[in-house]
């Protein structure tokens, strides 16, 4: 049996989290931008 | 109706995260590591139906030439894109345990990193044509020519020998996962779709906000 290795799936969940965070931020800037065209 | 679409996913994303650390047990073999799978499995799912969407989008931009379904392919190969990347940086995570490395040049890795540099060049390519009307051709063409890798890319396990598994429950016949590992696979897979629909829902929009600015 493997040891549990949490870091990883802490890394994984992590990097997924802010790069998703990010792309709905990008977007809801981009939004807001527009918006004051 | 976007706003609603995203407090939707915001809430399955959050029964995903129960489902995957709180009610989906510890995996016998693997350990608490497996849990990445429901991270990884869905985005790659996401993956392969944003970039069917680009098909069909593709399809119908060259027989109708309606705005609507270019903005539609572009927006999905955008998420497309996003998801694809997941997939690979969150496989190489799991690989690192697992396999004992981040990287290894397997058939699945491989033409998955293709189809992320493919698509890749079809947003490229609509960024670097100033005529709208002929990047959304040539845009559509590749959007066609690059759904080929889709079939290759999961089909791969089982035409190469690969380090990476066959896929557990993509594939037809009895299932050999335990039916809660499978439920809440099911419930991360629901989440990640909402999650490409919302995310589409808005780069169409902006998409559609920014065409009109530019006329």
């Amino acid at each position: 049996m493997m040891a549990d290795n949490w870091s990883f799936v802490l890394v994984a969940y992590g990097l997924a989290g802010v790069v998703l965070f990010a792309y709905w931020r990008r977007l809801v800037r981009r939004e807001r931008e527009l918006d004051r065209k | 109706m976007t706003r609603i679409l995203g407090g939707v996913t915001v809430a399955a994303l959050a029964a995903g995260l129960v489902m995957g650390f709180g009610v989906a047990p510890r995996e016998v073999t693997q350990g608490n590591v497996q849990r990445i799978m429901y991270l990884h499995v869905p985005s790659v799912w996401v993956a392969y139906l944003a970039f069917a969407v680009v098909l069909v989008g593709s399809i119908v931009y060259l027989v109708r030439r309606t705005d609507a379904a270019d903005r539609l392919a572009h927006a999905s190969a955008e998420v497309g894109v996003l998801f694809t990347g997941l997939t690979i940086a969150t496989g190489s995570i799991w690989g690192k345990p697992t396999w004992g490395t981040w990287w290894t040049w397997d058939a699945r890795l491989t033409s998955v990193s293709i189809l992320f540099v493919m698509y890749l060049g079809y947003l490229l390519l609509r960024g670097m044509i100033e005529d709208r009307e002929r990047g959304a051709r040539f845009a559509a063409v590749l959007g066609i020519v690059a759904a080929f890798n889709i079939p290759l890319v999961h089909f791969s396990v089982y035409w190469w020998r690969t380090l990476h598994q066959p896929p557990s429950l993509m594939k037809p016949g009895p299932g050999t996962m335990p039916a809660i590992i499978v439920a809440a696979l099911l419930v991360n897979f629901a989440a990640f779709s909402l999650l490409y629909a919302y995310f589409v829902a808005k780069r169409v929009r902006l998409l559609r906000r920014e065409a009109e600015l530019a006329a």
